[in-house]
């Protein structure tokens, strides 16, 4: 890591804009992994996730001079993401591509037999997922995969702690709706 | 089968325990963890060629005429500015001056924040002084951020015209297009009312002046 560990966003986003574009790597390294996992949970796929975070590092790379806040350019960069997901799921949409098409990312660990019904239901959830809402999808990823408080996920999306919570208590009664097998 | 019942759903917000649940919803709260328990927290580890593939497009994006011309656009310089006076346009620019800041003092007290990006003067080829202004009454701090200074909030902050609440600055801005916001006490971002905006792409609104070489324009 050494010095380029030690480098705030903001510094390293004003040495990318005076020119010094190798300095990016830094901060593609800093946050491919941080945001991996909403965007795999948010897509229903490793694959599609990939190319999520690759697109937005490099959009956020094209509007750099864009970021008001270098110093927040976590949060930034995570709305850019966020669009694109948001996107993409707009995208499938419009193709009607089943959502159950979305490769299957969760292989089963190896894990005891006795673990199995777990696996099955971790699967089970993870699909589950796929059939709600992105809005109510997007509130249950941040609370209890990314272990969000609502207010948190309020300073990220912009939506109000009230309306948050509305979403995932439907949400909840969604899951149970399609869980049922897994969860009686 | 149907939703759950509202205090089971506070125990999957995490407001409530297991032991807090009435008798007869225990079970309902116990099938509910369950589905807590489902949730994989796992990292999802990415191709190790992401890095150099984001990299590589960084690097051909930032070879390509457009976004060089656009950085070109972008990055402050310094001016140097050569003037040969004759001592009595000294006085006659201060007397302009002053003249022109007693008629901005002297209009009807204005609504709350009012702004205004303008041509001051055409000084160079490739550059143009603009002048910001703000009607800010209560401020303590105004500052100007945009894409001609990377949205540094303490590059170029603004003066306080006195005590009649107008804020005022003059940059050299290069011929160009550029988006801007001012910001007011170091953190809140306010607009130009007095400047078309476009929306950030994020959920905010940035002003936009037009620099040419005829000089400022807010489009």
């Amino acid at each position: 890591m050494g010095l380029e560990g030690e480098a705030t966003d903001a510094e390293i986003v004003r040495a990318v804009l005076a020119g010094d574009v190798e300095r990016y790597a830094v901060l593609v390294r800093r946050y491919r992994e941080r945001y991996a996992r909403y965007a795999s949970r948010m897509l229903g796929s490793r694959d599609v996730a990939e190319d999520a975070v690759q697109d937005a590092l490099v959009r956020a790379f094209d509007r750099l001079a864009d970021c008001r806040e270098p110093d927040k350019f976590a949060g930034w960069l995570f709305l850019i993401l966020r669009n694109r997901c948001y996107a993409e799921q707009r995208r499938r949409q419009r193709e009607g591509r089943p959502l159950d098409e979305a490769d299957e990312m969760f292989a089963a660990p190896d894990r005891p037999d006795g673990a199995y019904e777990q696996v099955e239901r971790t699967h089970a959830l993870e699909r589950a997922l796929q059939h709600l809402t992105a809005e109510q999808r997007e509130v249950f990823v941040l609370k209890h995969t990314e272990g969000l408080a609502y207010e948190e996920i309020a300073g990220v999306t912009g939506a109000t702690v009230a309306s948050l919570k509305m979403r995932m208590h439907r949400a909840y009664d969604r899951l149970r709706e399609l869980m049922k097998e897994h969860l009686e | 089968m149907m939703g759950y019942h509202p205090l089971v759903k506070r125990l999957l917000d995490g407001e409530l325990s297991l032991a807090e649940l009435p008798p007869e919803l225990r079970a309902e709260g116990e099938e509910a963890l369950r589905l807590l328990g489902a949730v994989d927290r796992a990292p999802v580890a990415l191709s190790p060629l992401l890095d150099e593939r984001v990299m590589a497009a960084v690097r051909s994006h930032a070879a390509s005429p457009a976004h060089r011309a656009w950085r070109w656009l972008n990055t402050p310089r310094e001016v140097e500015l050569r003037l040969r006076l004759r001592p009595w346009t000294v006085w006659a620019g201060a007397l302009a001056a002053a003249a022109g800041l007693a008629l901005l003092l002297g209009r009807p007290a204005p609504a709350p924040e009012r702004g205004l990006a303008t041509q001051v003067r055409v000084g160079l080829r490739d550059s143009v002084f603009v002048r910001f202004v703000l009607y800010a009454p209560g401020a303590r701090r105004v500052a100007v951020a945009g894409t001609f200074n990377q949205w540094d909030r303490s590059a170029a902050p603004l003066v306080p015209a006195g005590t009649s609440g107008v804020w005022t600055t003059t940059l050299a801005l290069p011929v160009g297009q550029h988006q801007y916001a001012f910001v007011v006490d170091g953190a809140r971002w306010v607009v130009d009312p007095a400047a078309p905006a476009v929306d950030d792409g994020f959920g905010r609104r940035n002003s936009i002046v037009a620099v040419t070489a005829q000089g400022a324009h807010t489009l």
